[in-house]
Order: structure tokens, then sequence, then C-alpha cells
């Protein structure tokens, strides 16, 4: 008789299957409510790969929704890697498109200067929006969950009245949007525009930070244990500023990424839940910045699920649902994959003492 | 003035119910060790629930029922994962809330927009609603504002600090491996009292879809949840405080009603900025003006970390 026992490390694998199933479960789960509600499941199925990776739209839009979620989802895997959450990522992309406008419609000039400006203008923004909890967190000990995700909602408030009031669009009198911005990144593929490799790239060399990095070593080492980073001289308060900030400058560019080459202006709920997506992401990804891609695959695939699920009548939130099935599964499979079968204590007591 | 001074207690005390009950509830998870992240979830299904029950039987008390349990049964949902599965609370709290909101759009699509027929009307009290300002505020409000500010919260305070089961609570909170060695029941304890907090949470979301905003929407909710999670560590772990900070934050938010009503010359989506702005100044100043080793107002020592007992 084998029983099992909690061990204080799982092995990769051991998450991977158990995520798997996790997954599977949540796919299975979801399927059948739907089956209940009395919609053609297998039909269902069936135009989700068409609309994915079964052509070439799918493949497009699997890129376009790829690229917010990898920007957002290393955003919360750097405060990860500080032991911290950063729930702000919403917010941080709204200042970054706010930014981002800003400079759009206001500075003139050739895209090739206008487009950097944009990005630094965005990133900017963004590290302001986390300034705040970052100094809170470093030097008061105040809880950065609620903080920086406080806010998310002012933000979103403050994106919705540029859009309304101050920058609204004069020229056609649309009430809800800028007018569109003069620059926008060029297309590379069909509507996937630069900015997908860019971000590939971005994701790339922040994994390369992370690991060979001197600064990483010690936003490494400080979020795995704060007081013996404290001990061995390396500045942690400092160290959860610039992890902070560097989230929120990330998060940010999703967000100037997402007004110069997807939305081209800014216009209120504009962020479309990319900030909390990155929670999962980042989540899915486990720390590792490589990781994040396949993670946002994965989440750009079921935000296609949500899109197909629209068009037969189903609320668009359902994706949030969807992803919190998700979430509250891989939750539980993270900690199941701790669990190993042992040799029962008669024997184990013996192998000890011979 | 005084009409003025009138308007905004009434809204206060009105609005600020919801983020009392929430809060109040959260406090019961969060004494005995668990963070219930989860919050903006219930409630927003606590809502959903309400209004459609409301609208198809026409029974406000009911609605108030099945919005409690709607909420208890998304807390035992994450009470069983976090509290018997181990599962990290950060992600099961998120993953309620994402959960919740989506569920409830889903569930309140039928009945989105439509007005609630049976609300929690304003009761007067006779004689002392006639008192000025307070007494419109406080005598002539909705019936439910009475648990909300005084029942629920008095009931949880003697719970808490004047029982011996409440001792234990706190003791589960503290310190759980002494609890558990003490043969205190560390699992059940800390499963039911997440339930009792999230159907509270359900309830706070039935008094918003029945009492403030007598109708259903996608999005009305809008980070209260949030706020009442903020306002547990604001109220420094206490009932009492946690129901009367609802009535603070109600009177931000209700300083931004005044205005809009008023037509002040600041943009509505500025002045709905406000309760958020509140909640991040008043959490932000006590940690940054508590005396280092000063004692009162901390959080439990154990929480948000799962027990694990070691084998035995």
């Amino acid at each position: 008789m084998s029983r099992f026992q909690r061990f204080p490390t799982a092995p990769a694998r051991r998450i991977l299957v158990c995520r798997a199933i996790a997954i599977l479960v949540s796919a299975t789960v979801v399927s059948l409510l739907l089956a209940m509600s009395g919609r053609n499941v297998g039909e269902l199925a069936r135009l989700v790969l068409t609309s994915t990776i079964g052509s070439r739209f799918g493949l497009e839009d699997l890129a376009l929704f790829m690229t917010p979620l990898l920007l957002t989802g290393s955003a919360v895997t750097v405060t990860r890697r500080m032991g911290l959450w950063n729930i702000g990522a919403e917010g941080q992309f709204y200042l970054g498109a706010v930014g981002a406008a800003g400079v759009g419609l206001f500075v003139h000039g050739p895209a090739v200067l206008i487009l950097p400006l944009m990005a630094l203008a965005a990133m900017l923004c963004g590290m302001v929006w986390i300034l705040l909890p970052a100094l809170a967190r470093a030097f008061a000990d105040v809880n950065e969950i609620i903080t920086t995700l406080l806010l998310n909602f002012v933000a979103s408030l403050l994106v919705y009245w540029l859009a309304t009031g101050p920058w609204r669009d004069r020229v056609t009198d649309a009430l809800v949007s800028t007018q569109r911005l003069p620059v926008s990144i060029p297309d590379l593929w069909g509507v996937v525009h630069w900015g997908f490799p860019l971000t590939l790239l971005i994701v790339g060399g922040l994994a390369g930070i992370m690991s060979f990095t001197r600064w990483g070593y010690e936003v490494r080492i400080s979020g795995a244990s704060a007081g013996m980073a404290r001990y061995a001289g390396m500045p942690v308060s400092l160290r959860i500023i610039s992890a902070m900030l560097l989230s929120g400058a990330l998060a940010a560019l999703a967000g100037m990424f997402e007004v110069a080459g997807t939305v081209h202006r800014l216009q209120g709920g504009m962020a479309d839940n990319f900030g909390y997506l990155g929670i999962v992401v980042a989540v899915l990804a486990r720390g590792s910045c490589l990781a994040v891609i396949p993670a946002a695959l994965l989440m750009a695939l079921i935000l296609d699920v949500g899109i197909v699920l629209q068009t037969q009548q189903v609320a668009a939130t359902v994706v949030l649902a969807i992803t919190g099935l998700v979430l509250l599964l891989v939750a539980i499979a993270d900690e199941c994959a701790h669990y190993r079968a042992v040799a029962p204590a008669a024997t184990r007591t013996a192998r000890s003492t011979s | 003035m005084i009409e003025m001074l009138t308007a905004l207690l009434t809204t206060a005390v009105l609005s600020g119910g919801v983020l009392a009950i929430a809060s109040v509830g959260e406090v019961m998870a969060e004494r005995v060790g668990v963070s219930n992240l989860g919050v903006e979830g219930l409630v927003s299904v606590g809502a959903a629930t309400a209004a459609l029950t409301a609208i198809s039987t026409g029974n406000p008390w009911l609605a108030l029922l099945a919005a409690s349990a709607a909420g208890a049964l998304g807390g035992m949902t994450f009470a069983s994962a976090a509290v018997f599965v181990q599962a990290s609370q950060v992600l099961c709290g998120l993953a309620i809330t994402f959960l919740g909101v989506g569920l409830s759009a889903v569930i309140g699509h039928s009945v989105a927009g439509m007005p609630v027929p049976v609300t929690f009307a304003p009761v007067s009290i006779p004689v002392l609603s006639a008192l000025p300002i307070i007494g419109p505020a406080f005598f002539a409000q909705n019936l439910l504002i009475v648990p909300a500010y005084f029942l629920v919260p008095a009931f949880c305070h003697w719970l808490l600090f004047h029982t011996r089961h409440g001792l234990n609570m706190r003791a589960v909170g503290e310190n759980p491996a002494a609890a558990d060695a003490a043969g205190i029941p560390v699992k059940a304890i800390r499963f039911w009292y997440v339930t009792l907090g999230a159907a509270l949470a359900g309830a706070a979301g039935a008094y918003l879809s029945l009492a403030v905003i007598p109708s259903w929407s996608e999005g009305m909710v809008a980070g209260r949840g949030w706020i009442a999670l903020a306002l547990v560590i604001f109220a420094g772990f206490r009932p009492f405080n946690a129901a009367a900070g609802g009535l603070l934050f109600g009177l931000i938010s209700a300083i931004g009603f005044l205005g809009q009503a008023r037509g002040w010359p600041i943009a509505a989506p500025v002045l709905n900025m406000l309760p958020y702005l509140g909640t991040l100044a008043f959490i932000m100043l006590p940690a940054v003006f508590r005396r280092k080793g000063r004692r009162g107002g901390q959080a439990p020592a154990a929480l948000g970390l799962p027990y694990f007992r070691s084998v035995r």
C-alpha cells in the first residue's frame, strides 16, 4: 500500500500533466454547460478550430490577441519574480494608451520619429501609474494587490473622460473616441502589425535580462527570500521599485501597440480585460518569461472561443467566466502536483535506518 | 446647507451599506486566516441572482436569500480549493472574481437593464425620522441598513471577542498549528467562516441591486468588492470599524453623486474616481503613520498562508 505525501517542490513534468488534466476538465465542463443550454458542441468546436488555426484570418486574429497578452503577461511575470502581484496591468495598459494617443494626436512629424516617441511616452505613463503602489509597497509594506487594482478603475475612468471629453473627436463628432491617429505601426502580414514580432523580441530579451544580468539575479533572490537578500546586502526596496516600474512599462507598451497598431484611436473600454488576462498568462507561465509565449497562445485561443460563442448569442463576459474556471482548476492542479505516492511508513523507517 | 447635508448623508448611508455588509463578511474570513480575493465576483453573483429572483418571484426577501445562497455556494467553491486542497489563496480568489463577474453577466443577461419591481423601499420611523439631517439618513431608509450597520457587525463582534468559539477562530487565524494541537478543527472553521463571509458578500450584492440601484446591469458592481477588501485592512480587521468604514466610503461616493446632481463643473467620470482614490488614500495613510511595534489593527499572523499539518 502506497500513500500520498506532500513534497515542498513539484517537478515540472508533474505540473504539466496536472495542468493538462485541469484544462481538459474545464473544456469538458464548458462543453457540458453549452450542451445543456441546447447548443451543438461539435459544431461550435469546428467553428472555433476554423476561426483560429484553420484559416488565415484566424491566425491573424490569434497574433493580434497574443500581442497585448504577451506584454501584460510578462508585466505580471516580472513582479511574480519579485514575489509580488501586479494586478494593475489593466490600468497601466490604459495609461500607455493615453500616453501614446497624446503624442500621436498632438505631436506631428514623420512616423519613424513619432512611433518611438509614442512608445516612450506610453512607458513613462505606465511607470508613473505604478509608482505610488511601488513606493507604498517598498517602504510602507502596503498590500500591492489592492493598490494596483484600485488604480485600474481610476485609469479606466480617465480614458473614458479623455475620449468623451477633452480629446473627443471633433471632426466626425463621434462621442465615444478620439479621432483616428495620423500614424500607425506598419502592417506585416494581413492585419498583423510589426508589434507582434517586436513583442516576441521583447519577451526573449526579458528572459535574457532575468537569467543573465545581476539585476535579474537580485530580483529573483529578493523574490525567493527577501530576508536572505537583505542579509546578502542586496537593496531589496530598490529592486521592488525597479521591478514594478519595469512591469508598469511593459503593460503600458501593450496599450501603445493596441492604440497604434490595432485600434488606431483612444476609446473607453479598449483594454478589454487584457490586463486581467495577463495575470492568468503569468500564472500559466509560472514565472518563466519564455513560457509566457505558449501561455499567451492558450489565452488567445480562449478569447477566440469567446468570439465564436458571442456569435451564438452568449454574453461576451463568458470568456471571463471560462478564464476563471481555468485559473481555479490550474491552481488546484498546481497544488496536486506536489503530492507523490510514497512507500508506506514502515518500509521508509526500515530504509532510513539501514 | 441643511438640505445638502441631509441629501449627502442619506446617499452615504444607502450606498455605504454594500461595502459594510461585504467587508464585515470578509473580516470573518480573514480572522480565520483566509484571504478571499473573490469578493468582487461574489457581490456580482449576488446582485445578478437577487435581480433575477426578484423579477421572477416578486419577493425581495426571497431574492436576498437566493443571493446569499449563491454567494455561499461561490464561497464553498473557493474554500474547497483554498482550504481543503490548499491551493494558492490569491489565485483561487482571482479565479472566483473572474468566474463571478463572468457568470453574473450570463445569468443576468435576460434581466439586464430591467427595473426590479420589488425593492427594499424606505420605511419611515415616526418620531426619529423627523430629526434634522440624521433623521432621514438613518430612520427613513430601507430596513436592510439595520442589519448592515448594526446587527451583523454586532453579532460578528460578539462572536469574535466575547465567546470561546471566537477565541478558537482567532487562534486559527493567528497560529493554526497551535490551534490544531489544541484540538480545534482548523479546516472546518476556515471552511465555514469563508462560506459565511461569501454569503454576506452575496447579500451585499442583493442590497446593491434591490436597494441602491434597483436593476441589474453588467459592470454595476464597479469595484465595490475590491473596495470592501481594502476596507478590511483599513478597519484593522474589526467588524464595527468595517461597518463604519463602509459609511465613510459611502460618504465619499455620495460627494461624487451630489456633484453630478448639482452640476458641479467637474466631469462625471472624474467625480466617479473619488471612491477609488479615497480608498487608496485611506489604505496608505495608516501604513505610513503606523508606529512600529504597536499591536492592534494588524493582520492575523497566518493570513493567506495555507496550513499543512505535518505527517503524524
